[in-house]
């Protein structure tokens, strides 16, 4: 067991200060944990994005079988991702490919749903091992250009967020494929990041065509349940669909 | 196996060749680049021609969804089966001293990536570059 640093301030401040000690160890925030070595960024976690195995694995790239199959050969040694270019199921390029999608993906999950610092532990290394390092100015400038793209396409963070339903009409629209399949499983329930996972899609991704659509009216937050009492307080989670809807409705009536 | 950095570095060596990048079409993020950038910042480069990209993958009248794909011979590598992504192979963009090569990586997971390639007009070979340029995607990914 390593020691545990006590960290204060947000997460971008942190990591920067982490990347000037050129430090080595895991960074966990409240939606996520980076993993530097050396002051780099080799690896990120978050529970709002799929992770390297589910983006190989649920799209058929590397089968279940032989994932775990790394990850219990070369898990201990931190060398997963080397094991599987090694055992001939992915090519270099493709781990890199994948692995960088994974990373940054997890990195803006995770800085965006607050950026708050849990704790640092140095010296802890991730299993899966590096494979492309990224500067941590570079993923913390990625995050915000990310946040400014989805701000241009559709400035409603509740549909990152929020159950989303279907606004259209009924009859067929023309959609790019990408986008088509992403609507198909907007049924009212399933949050972009439980999309994202159904479709094996990285979630900043599928945020990007979510807030298209929402852009063109085809998806909303969706609108409060009937009122019954509901397990937990689920009261403050369905105030934002309202200011969404009421946000939408301004801007209709500013462009008469 | 070639990674993304020896992918570039082998598009480099194609006659006038001038600079290479892997980029997303989707975030508009650069994975990766070697050499120069039309105007110096490789960070734009790939933001800017990943719009050129998605306005071409999204295009409905130029890319359906399940397009017709009889062989074409000399293109390089075979059309992907009906309905794969992405439904593009490539782009270019010719300017007075220039040639901007695109070509789509397809990838067996969700990637949304393609290679760009700067050539200068005078010593580049079209033709020939985008041959290797779309050995190079196929042999990133499948090696």
């Amino acid at each position: 067991m390593t020691t545990v640093a006590r960290a204060d301030g947000s997460a971008p401040e942190l990591l920067d200060r982490l990347a000037a000690d050129r430090a080595t160890g895991a960074l966990s925030t409240r939606a996520g944990i980076f993993y530097l070595s050396a002051g780099h960024v080799v690896h990120v976690e978050s529970p709002h994005s799929p992770d390297l195995g589910e983006l190989l694995t649920r799209s058929g790239a590397v089968p279940p079988a032989g994932w775990w199959e790394a990850v219990e050969r070369a898990g201990t040694r931190h060398r997963v991702g080397r094991h599987l270019v090694d055992s001939g199921r992915l090519t270099a390029g493709a781990l890199e490919l994948c692995q960088l999608g994974a990373l940054f993906d997890a990195a803006y999950c995770a800085l965006a749903h607050g950026g708050t610092v849990l704790r640092f532990r140095p010296g802890v290394t991730h299993w899966l091992g590096a494979v492309r390092p990224v500067p941590v100015a570079t993923v913390l400038h990625e995050s915000w250009r990310r946040r400014e793209l989805l701000h241009r396409i559709w400035p409603d963070p509740a549909v990152d967020t929020a159950p989303l339903t279907r606004t259209g009409g009924t009859g067929p629209v023309a959609l790019p494929p990408r986008r088509a399949r992403t609507l198909a499983l907007v049924d009212g329930v399933r949050t972009a990041a439980q999309i994202a996972s159904a479709s094996a899609h990285r979630t900043f991704h599928t945020l990007v065509e979510l807030r298209r659509l929402a852009a063109d009216g085809l998806v909303a937050p969706a609108p409060p349940p009937p009122a019954h009492p509901a397990t937990g307080a689920g009261g403050a989670a369905w105030d934002e669909p309202d200011t969404a809807l009421l946000r939408r409705l301004l801007d209709a009536l500013e462009a008469l | 196996m070639p990674g993304i950095d020896e992918s570039l570095l082998e598009t480099m060596r194609l006659p006038g060749a001038r600079g290479a990048l892997v980029a997303d079409w989707i975030s508009g993020l650069a994975l990766g680049a070697v050499g120069e950038a039309p105007g110096g910042d490789a960070e734009a480069t790939a933001a800017e021609t990943a719009e050129f990209a998605r306005l071409a993958v999204e295009s409905g009248t130029l890319a359906p969804a399940t397009p017709a794909v009889p062989a074409t011979p000399g293109t390089g590598s075979p059309p992907p089966p009906p309905g794969s992504e992405p439904p593009v192979q490539d782009l270019i963009l010719t300017t007075a001293d220039a040639y901007h090569l695109l070509r789509f990586v397809s990838t067996p997971f969700d990637s949304t990536v393609f290679l760009y390639l700067w050539l200068d007009r005078t010593d580049g070979n079209l033709a020939l570059a985008r041959i290797r340029l779309a050995e190079t995607a196929d042999r990133l990914v499948l090696g």
